[in-house]
């Protein structure tokens, strides 16, 4: 195989959390729903200027979730 | 509901001259007590079920740390076979703490211990030495500190166990960020048993760093692998350290809130028998006038 282009693209860790992602996607239901769980991340990061701290991001952005319509109309 | 009757009945009384100010302050100070009485047995309640919380918490962040340590074992097992020269090595400082409070001195052992190793005499660092912060309660205190040196900072780690994602994802941001070290360390909080913890290093080598040192040679790898594993071996550290972390946080929350809920037991006895004292005093001083105000008929 030609050596790997992924490196010029991004790092080992995002690779080995691709992969994870995939092969927790491909389990049983079970085993699946409990894999899940390790895998989540709500991680927020700052870049700080000269003592200041800069916008919180994301580093996975919430999904936007549409507001369920209420029983009452 | 005794003392309640007897407070209503001096109060009904007419003050007499020099009677009505003490009466007054023991009627006062009975409502107080009684107010501070229940406001501390509420806060026992709370800080007790803290205390709950955080054991069923402790025992899982505890068998999640046996788990991860080893992460960080299989880790030093390289770098002890590829030492790094300390001198002029541009160092990254990451210190680990979590954004919660109550959980008695963690946040500032470790900030301490970042700021004293910022401050080293033995093996000084560079004055613009860049350190990254994982949790608010750290931040907060090292921007007072060290504001200038703070790079990045993260938080929302902590409320759970930290997954490897968590780590695999501040290795990440790290690498991507440009900043330029040799090696990293990262102070954190190591669990030296349930009752105590203790603030300590852990250093992490950088790629340039692992390929200059002599011992790496013994192992000839190609460079992209030592690229990749370099990056591994971070994300590896700082999942062990996290959840070492995690683990003496929830130990020193259950120990705090421990000791809040022994305290306000204590204040909960002192103040009944003040209380008790206090009410009888005041049916004391109302038979004694009752008493006069009958023999001077």
């Amino acid at each position: 195989m030609s050596s790997a282009t992924w490196r010029n693209v991004f790092t080992y860790n995002k690779y080995a959390q691709i992969a994870a992602r995939a092969l927790r996607q491909s389990l049983k239901e079970n085993e699946r729903v409990a894999a899940e769980k390790r895998g989540v991340t709500i991680l927020r990061y700052q870049q700080w200027e000269n003592g200041q701290g800069g916008q919180q991001v994301y580093l996975n952005p919430p999904e936007e979730t549409n507001p369920k319509k209420s029983a009452a109309v | 509901m005794l003392a309640r009757r007897t407070l209503g009945r001096i109060a009904a009384q007419p003050p007499v001259l020099g009677a009505a100010p003490s009466g007054s302050r023991n009627m006062a100070t009975l409502r107080e007590i009684e107010l501070r009485l229940k406001s501390v047995r509420n806060i026992e309640k709370i800080t007790k079920s803290m205390k709950m919380i955080a054991s069923t918490k402790l025992a899982k962040a505890q068998r999640a740390m046996q788990a991860g340590k080893q992460y960080g074992i299989a880790n030093s097992e390289v770098f002890e076979h590829s030492p790094v020269e300390e001198s002029g090595k541009r160092r990254l400082f990451l210190v680990i703490s979590s954004d919660k409070g109550l959980c008695g001195g963690i946040h500032s052992s470790v900030s301490k211990a970042a700021r004293r190793a910022l401050a080293d005499k033995d093996a000084p660092v560079e004055s613009d030495t860049p350190v990254m912060v994982i949790g608010d309660k750290a931040k907060a205190q090292l921007a007072r500190a060290a504001g200038k040196n703070i790079v990045m900072s993260f938080n929302q780690i902590g409320r759970d166990i930290p997954t490897f994602a968590d780590a695999a994802g501040v290795a990440d941001l790290i690498i991507k960020s440009g900043v330029k070290y040799d090696i990293v360390t990262i102070v954190y909080n190591q669990f030296v048993s349930a009752l105590s913890y203790e603030a300590t290093t852990m250093q992490v080598e950088s790629e340039s760093a692992l390929k200059e040192s002599p011992g790496f040679k013994a192992y000839e790898m190609e460079d992209d692998v030592t690229k990749d594993l370099a990056e591994f071996s971070l994300a590896n550290a700082i999942y062990a350290t996290l959840v070492e972390s995690h683990a003496c946080e929830q130990s020193a929350r259950r120990n705090a809130m421990d000791n809040a809920s022994k305290n306000a037991t204590d204040m909960i006895s002192k103040l009944q028998m003040q209380y008790n004292r206090g009410r009888q005093a005041a049916i004391t001083n109302e038979l004694v006038d009752i008493i006069t105000g009958a023999s001077a008929l």
